[in-house]
Formats: C-alpha cells, sequence, structure tokens
C-alpha cells in the first residue's frame, strides 16, 4: 500500500445524492436528499429516506448507552450491546442468526465511548422479515446466561490479543491519559479486571437504564416506499417501553486541561518500532469552526502531502505514514499527531513532528495551499455518504450531535469562505502549542532516556490490566 | 435441484439486473493496446480511475522480491513534466486523491477526484507511465520507507509473520512462497538497473486495463485518452511466469515465536486458480465454513465446543493456483491439537455427507447481497470490474456471477471438498509464544 489507514482524513457528515452539481470555484447547491422525520408517542425519533439505485434497505440506530455510563465496570456497555444479539422473546441466538444468514442480511449491535448502535442491511424483499428481527433484539433482548458467560471469555481473549498490536489499543490508552477522571476516558473495550466481575444481571440492568426509546433514533435508507415504511416502523416500535427517569449527562462534567507536558510510556518488550501520539486537548463535534479546522488539519496532517507526512515520510523516510487529527466527542475533544517508526529512529521522528507542529504555528498557511486544501476538502467528502448504509448512519449522527441538513447543505460555503487570516486565527486558537501530551508504545530499555527529554515520565507495563 | 420458495423471484431478479448492467460498461481499447472501461454513473459528482496492471510479487524473482511493490511506491516519485512531489500536489490541488496496492498477482492505482479533473488526471497518469525518472536520491529515501511499512505490518498483526510462513512453506518453487512485501535484505539492495528493466516490460499501456466510474461520458473518457494515453508505445509482452508449482505429497508444518497471548493457526489447502472451473464451488464452500454466525465453523468451533476465539477463510482471486486458507485464534486454555481436530472433523463431515439445500441456498441468498453492495458505490464497480476483466478474463462475468453462483449443486460441493480438502494438500502453520515444550 502506499499509504496506512491512519488517513481518516474526513469524518465529517456532509452529504450529497444523485442531484448535486459540482463546481469547483463556486458554492455549488449540494442538498442532502429529501428525508422524513417523526417522533413516536414513546418518543422515538424515525428518519426515513427513499434511495431506489440498489434493492437493498439499510437500518441504523443509536441508543443513549454509550460506555460513559459503565461506572466502575469497564467494558459493561460494550457487552451489553453485543448481548442484544444473544437470543430474544421470540428467537433464540440460534434462530436469530439463522434467519439473518439465510436472507444474507447483516445485523450488528456494538456500544461506542457515546452512545451504543445497531446496524442492518438487506434485501428490500425480505422487509418484512428482517425489520421484526430488528425490533426484537432492541426492544425484547432476553440475555441468555450461558451465552453471556461465552461472550465474556471470548471478550477477555480479545482484551488481552489487542495488546499484542499496538496500534489496536493506542487510543484507549490516549483517552485515559487526556481525560484522566473523566467519563470520556472510560475504555469502551473495558479491561480484563473489570470484564472478568461482569455478570448477566449486569447486562439486564444496564439495558433496563439505558435503553430507552426517549433519547434514541432509528433511520431507515433505501428501496422503499416512505408512506408504507411510516405504518410499518410506527406499529413495530409502538410497544417499546418510554423510559421513566431522564438519563444524566455524565459527560457534562468539564475536562480538567493539562498543565504542562507530560509522557506516558508504554513498555513493549518485543518492540521493532515505537508508535506515538502527541497532542493536547481539541473541539467539540459542535464547534462552530469545525469544518474551517478540519481544512487546517488536511493542510497540517490530513492527507499525503500535508506537512506531517511529507516530512516525516517523503522527505525523511523514517516512517511509512504520519497524520494528524481532531477527535470530536459532543461535550470535549482531543487533538493528536501520529506516527511510527523503528526503534533507533525514535527521536528524530519525535523531534521533526514537534518542528513541523511548531512551523505551523510561526510561519503560517499560505494562500496556494490554503486553495489547494480547500479543493481537497470539497472534492473528496462527497463518496463517503454514497450509500444507503452511509446515509442512514449519517441521519443518526445528525441526531445524536444535534446538526442537520443546514449545516450539510453550507458545507461547501463554509469552505469557501475560510481566509488565510481565518486559518491563521484557527491555527492559534484550536492547535496545542505547548502543554504537550505524550503517548508512547515502544522498548522502555532503548526509549526511556529519550522520552524524558519531553517530559516527566509515567511508566506502564502493555501487559498490565487495562490502560 | 430442489430449491426454497424465493428462488424463482430471485433469479427474474437477478437476469434483469445483470442484463441492464453490462450494457452499462462501454469499453474500447487503444491502438496501443491499453484498454478501457467507462461506466457512466452521475449518482455523484465524482469519478475515479483505477489503473490495473498485470504485475505483481509473481513475476519477481530471489534478489528482487518486493520489487513489484517498492515500484508502487516509486510511481509516486516524479516523472518527466510533474516533478518530485507534483504528482500529489497537482492531484490534491485539483480535489483528487489516491491510492495504490500490490499483491501477489496485480499492481493496482487507483485516482479519485470530482469529475471536473479527468483531463489533469490523464495528464497525471500518462506522465507518469510515458517517462517516470528513477532518481537514486528518491530510490534510497523510499527504502526506508517501505522498511517501514513492513516492519508496522509486522508489529502489530501476527497473521502477517505467519502468512508469510504458511505460503513459504506450502510453495516451494511456485513465486507465491515470498512475501509481497520482499525480503528485508532485498529491499535494500535491488538496483537502478531492475527498477528500469521493471518499468519497461511491465508498465507499458498493453499491459493495464483502465476503469473508470462515476459522472463522465464515454466520449469525452475516449478523447483523453486518445490524446494522453495513446501515444505511449506499446511493449513487447513479458515473459510468462512459467514456475508451477508441484503437486504437495504430504502434510507439512510450521511453527512461529511470536509474543502473544494464545495461539494463532493458519491451515492451508492448494487450490486452484479463479478461472477454473472449481471457483465457484469452492468459494461457496468458504461461506458454508465461516460466513455469520450461522456458518459450520463458527456454530462449531466459537460457539458450541468455545475452542477459538475467531474463525474466518479466504479464498481469492489469483492467476496460479492458490491457498485455500482457513484462520482461528485460540481460545484461552484451548488445546492446539483439540482445535486442529475439531476443524478436520466439520471438513470431513462436509466430505462424507456434503452441506443442506438450505445451507446452499442461504449462500446463493448472501452472494446476491455481497453483489449489490460491490454495485452500489462508483468505487465498488471499479474495482470489481477491474478484478473481473483481469482474473476472469472478462468484466461480463462479474454480471453472470450470480447465476454462476445459481449453477453450483450440492454434488459440486461434495466433490471439491473432496478434490482439495485432503491431508496430503495441506499447510498447518502455528503462530504462538511458546515454541520450545
Amino acid at each position: 500500500m502506499k499509504r496506512t489507514t491512519l488517513y481518516i482524513v474526513f469524518a465529517l457528515a456532509f452529504v450529497c445524492q444523485s442531484f448535486c452539481s459540482f463546481a469547483q470555484t463556486k458554492t455549488a447547491e449540494y442538498k442532502l436528499p429529501g428525508y422524513e422525520k417523526f417522533v413516536l408517542s414513546n418518543g422515538l425519533t424515525v428518519y426515513l429516506m427513499e434511495q431506489h439505485e440498489v434493492p437493498v434497505i439499510h437500518v441504523a440506530a443509536i441508543i443513549p448507552a454509550g460506555a460513559i455510563y459503565d461506572g466502575s465496570q469497564a467494558g459493561l456497555a460494550s457487552l451489553t450491546a453485543t448481548a442484544l444479539k444473544h437470543g430474544t422473546k421470540n428467537y433464540t441466538k440460534t434462530k436469530l442468526e439463522e434467519e439473518l444468514d439465510f436472507v444474507g442480511a447483516t445485523l450488528n449491535t456494538q456500544a461506542t465511548k457515546e452512545y451504543a448502535s445497531l446496524s442492518a442491511g438487506f434485501a428490500t424483499k425480505d422487509q418484512t422479515r428482517v425489520l421484526p428481527l430488528i425490533k426484537e433484539v432492541l426492544v425484547n433482548p432476553t440475555f441468555d446466561a450461558a451465552e453471556f458467560e461465552k461472550e465474556k471469555k471470548r471478550m477477555l481473549t480479545n482484551l488481552e490479543r489487542a495488546k499484542e498490536s499496538p496500534r489496536s489499543v493506542m487510543g484507549s490508552y490516549w483517552a485515559a491519559f487526556l481525560y484522566k477522571d473523566h467519563v470520556y476516558a472510560n475504555p469502551v473495550t473495558g479491561k480484563v479486571s473489570t470484564v472478568g466481575q461482569l455478570q448477566v444481571a449486569d447486562v439486564q440492568k444496564f439495558y433496563q437504564a439505558n435503553y430507552i426509546p426517549n433519547g434514541s433514533a432509528i433511520a431507515i435508507v433505501g428501496d422503499f416506499k416512505a408512506k408504507d415504511m411510516k405504518a410499518q416502523i410506527s406499529k413495530l416500535f409502538a410497544d417499546w417501553k418510554k423510559g421513566t427517569s431522564a438519563q444524566k449527562n455524565l459527560a457534562a462534567s468539564v475536562v480538567t486541561a493539562p498543565t504542562g507536558n507530560n509522557v506516558l510510556l508504554i513498555n513493549k518488550e518485543d518492540a521493532r518500532e515505537t508508535t506515538f501520539y502527541i497532542g493536547g486537548v481539541g473541539i467539540k463535534r459542535d464547534n462552530p469552526d469545525y469544518v474551517a479546522i478540519e481544512v487546517v488539519n488536511t493542510v497540517f496532517g490530513g492527507r499525503f502531502t500535508s506537512w506531517l507526512n511529507d516530512e516525516l515520510r517523503v522527505n525523511s523516510g523514517l516512517t511509512y505514514g504520519a497524520s494528524s487529527r481532531f477527535l470530536p466527542l459532543k461535550n470535549a475533544g482531543t487533538f493528536y499527531i501520529s506516527t511510527f517508526t523503528a526503534n533507533k529512529t525514535t527521536e528524530p521522528t519525535i523531534d521533526k513532528a514537534l518542528e513541523v507542529l511548531n512551523r505551523l504555528h510561526t510561519t503560517g498557511i499560505d494562500e496556494t495551499t490554503l486553495q489547494s486544501a480547500k479543493n481537497y476538502v470539497k472534492g473528496q467528502y462527497l463518496p463517503d455518504y454514497e450509500t444507503a448504509g452511509q446515509l442512514a448512519g449519517l441521519l443518526t449522527e445528525m441526531f445524536w450531535y444535534g446538526f442537520n441538513e443546514s449545516f450539510i447543505n453550507s458545507f461547501q460555503t463554509n469552505v469557501d469562505q475560510l481566509t488565510t487570516a481565518k486559518a491563521k486565527e484557527i491555527v492559534a486558537k484550536y492547535f496545542p502549542k505547548d502543554k504537550l501530551q505524550f503517548v508512547l508504545v515502544g522498548k522502555a530499555e532503548e526509549i526511556k532516556k529519550i522520552a524524558e527529554k519531553y517530559g516527566p515520565v509515567t511508566e506502564k507495563q502493555i501487559k498490565a490490566d487495562g490502560f | 435441484m430442489k430449491q426454497f420458495f424465493i428462488v424463482p423471484a430471485l433469479l427474474c431478479c437477478l437476469s434483469v439486473l445483470a442484463q441492464n448492467k453490462a450494457d452499462d460498461v462501454k469499453t474500447f481499447t487503444l491502438t496501443n493496446g491499453m484498454k478501457f472501461l467507462v461506466v457512466e454513473d452521475n449518482s455523484i459528482p465524482n469519478a475515479n480511475m483505477y489503473l490495473l496492471y498485470r504485475v505483481g510479487a509473481r513475476n519477481e524473482h530471489p534478489g528482487i522480491t518486493g520489487l513489484s511493490h517498492f515500484f508502487e511506491h516509486m510511481m509516486f516519485n516524479g516523472s518527466k513534466k510533474y516533478g518530485p512531489k507534483e504528482f500529489d500536489r497537482t492531484m490534491e490541488f485539483n480535489g483528487g486523491a489516491n491510492n495504490a496496492y500490490t499483491t501477489e498477482n496485480v499492481t493496482v492505482y487507483t485516482d479519485w477526484f470530482p469529475s471536473s479533473a479527468l483531463e489533469k488526471i490523464f495528464d497525471l497518469e500518462a506522465d507518469r507511465i510515458a517517462s517516470l525518472t528513477i532518481d537514486p536520491k528518491m530510490v534510497e529515501s523510499e527504502r526506508g520507507v517501505v522498511l517501514s511499512e513492513r516492519s508496522t505490518g509486522l508489529e502489530n498483526s501476527p497473521w502477517r509473520m505467519l502468512g508469510e510462513a504458511v505460503n513459504a512453506t506450502a510453495f516451494q518453487e511456485h513465486p507465491y512462497h515470498w512475501p509481497v512485501i520482499g525480503y528485508e535484505e532485498d529491499i535494500k539492495n535491488w538496483t537502478k538497473e531492475d527498477l528500469e528493466y521493471y518499468f519497461k516490460t511491465y508498465y507499458a499501456p498493453n499491459n493495464c486495463v483502465v476503469v473508470i466510474s462515476g459522472n463522465v461520458k464515454t466520449d469525452e473518457v475516449k478523447r483523453l485518452a486518445q490524446k494522453y494515453m495513446e501515444p505511449i508505445p506499446a511493449q513487447k509482452a513479458a515473459d510468462p511466469v512459467h514456475l508451477v508449482e508441484p503437486p504437495q505429497t504430504g502434510e507439512r508444518r510450521v511453527t512461529v515465536q511470536k509474543q502473544v497471548a494464545t495461539p494463532y493457526m493458519l491451515i492451508g489447502y492448494h487450490t486452484p486458480e479463479a478461472r477454473h472451473k472449481d471457483f465457484y464451488a469452492l468459494s461457496i464452500l468458504s461461506s458454508v465454513l465461516s460466513k455469520g454466525n450461522s456458518s459450520r465453523l463458527y456454530s462449531t468451533l466459537v460457539d458450541k465446543k468455545q475452542l477459538v476465539s475467531n474463525v474466518f477463510t479466504d479464498y481469492s482471486e489469483s492467476f496460479d493456483p492458490t491457498l485455500f486458507q482457513i484462520y482461528v485464534v485460540a481460545a484461552k486454555d484451548a488445546k492446539e491439537a483439540d482445535i486442529e481436530s475439531a476443524i478436520y472433523e466439520e471438513i470431513e463431515k462436509i466430505k462424507k455427507e456434503g452441506i443442506t439445500e438450505k445451507e446452499l441456498q442461504k449462500i446463493k441468498n448472501q452472494k446476491l447481497m455481497e453483489f449489490y453492495g460491490q454495485i452500489e458505490t462508483i468505487n465498488g464497480k471499479s474495482n470489481n470490474l477491474g478484478t473481473y476483466e483481469l482474473f476472469f478474463g472478462d468484466y461480463k462475468k462479474m454480471f453472470e456471477a450470480p447465476a454462476e453462483y445459481n449453477k453450483v449443486t450440492l454434488d459440486d460441493i461434495k466433490r471439491v471438498a473432496n478434490e482439495y480438502f485432503k491431508k496430503s494438500n495441506r499447510t498447518v502453520g502455528v503462530l504462538k509464544a511458546n515454541v520450545e515444550d
């Protein structure tokens, strides 16, 4: 591969469909395809969008049941989301799987830090068969005790396995190091010590408290008639009981900002390379400068010719890829530079990354580079919202983060309005300059001295429990 | 063959769909032998260009292993009109992005762009195919990038290490023996002459298929292709790969050490290439074994017996005979021998009793959904059309695939299981922390 999957340039939720027209210099009329939104009497928000290109239907649901509600039971939200498929009032786990597999349908449930989600895809002709199964999973799970024990055992093995790959655990270490005692520090996957203690009753309790229709949304996109679908969905989900107590937003508390540089060094005895993040405080998802920040980050570390990748990969051959990204959540966010390099080139690579960050602050972005980034961002976001599945995901994100199509439809204008002067303000305001946080996974014996150069070092063993 | 009630409806839909879609692909070939496939699709104002070259690790030999992949990197390092860094800079300035990948069989370049940038993309691609610069300084710096790519793969995935060991054991003469990324010492040592030979031989227009999907007009694509690509001269066809892997005559085993929590196991059976008549039956067999939680290996090994935490199988398109691979990760405290015999038990069941009609129908339904997924995006269209054109010899086979799967019978499945899943035909690889006991 020419580059790694680290280049997740755009997590933005924008969309364009069949009737868009594209012009590079003028503001084009991007419109999200029409959709219908309504709320059932139990509080469940429903989105319907017709898309007839392929005879399939995609469903996405979002439920306020993420890892922020884990409390001291890390991994509880994740295990609950997975256990939704362990059998329902009318279907055993085996029967449910057979039904879905037979028609080639997919149905996945998972938890993220903030919410739980469901996504499903099936052929239009199978809708009356599959939609009731989706309802069963969301509304009538039975949490079979034997299946729960099996799942727990698999989860424990996977937790240990994840530590074999720095890339798969960097995010959890980073969140724990940056968010400290805030609920955003909670590792979605949990940890061996807590997952081992979980009981099926914990999952049932978590489900009762958090899987409530008021506060949840379901989006259905694909080849159907909205009128028929509306009747079908309204009937199916009518008996999902409304939650009585309002859910507390545990993530609303303030995140403590770092007061100086700090380094977390995670020792991995057999590491052949050092994997690291450098960064600090980021932004919330509803930041009004969100689009402008993404354009500036495109210049810094969001594409192949970005300054980071150009310097660390193209000019010096120190790494296969270097990038940066903002990771915004509903109530807070982080920013980080991310790359990896051979043990012996750890120091020059970190130094060069810091040099590039410094250059962003001191030199600023010239007109041509900014224009290039704007063109790039405008040219690349459309294919992210091409399919029914992508559109269903977008609608539930709109629900969760509280934006709507007007934000999407003005995306192009927002990008076009960014000037070099504004870009300079964006850099100063949002890109960390000092009080930097470092997370390094590597062979401590070889890189500890180097780590100490950048700030006070906390050392952990990768094999130790948790993050 | 007895069928479930949904089948007639399914077949009818399929034929309509296939008819419409196959006709949507327009093709032409330039005088220099470069073939184009074009799909006009205005669902978004974007387009893509996939350039597939018939060159991969199978075209290498010891001393230059990994060169195909390294060359993929060098294609971004400057040519006559667009010097070092200019390819990416120009493409991104015009709103485009790109990537590339190399396999044992092919090297594929992918450009994604607003369709207004189509001509610029042609200019960029033509310049590097016509007159690539192989600058020794860039070669040196790129060696570092590729060594980092090799290292990060090994650091982050045990499968990488185990897969390399199994291929090296199963293939003793055929070039699938070495890894696509190449041997570390070869990466450090190949020469400018090696690169120049490779470019001239394999990056000839007659060794390339171009697929373009999106908001474009075929006439315009043709005009640009004639303007930019047609002047590039054709080259003598490359020598065919003549090495053939001799039949395996006994089970082979290989063990690899890595610090992992529980053992990883990979079992590979020699199986035929994409154009072989058994391809579709084997592909169905792969789904029978591992697609979905109701599949045979998942329901038995993961669910009922709890011997493994993950299982998947892979049987992909290739030019030459390949491996059908079964991957499992051991559950905590499970014995390797128990896992292995549980896998063979499931395979033996299929060899003796075959699979059920319902199972076969399930896989056919799944294949249809996969097909929908492939044609849902412009990238899926280009990627799949290119794959079928190269591996099956004709892009039309993509539209015939659902019908080909429908033709596979219960007897076919039983027959291929017996023919290929033999002890003497398999290679078993185990990766684990403790290899001394």
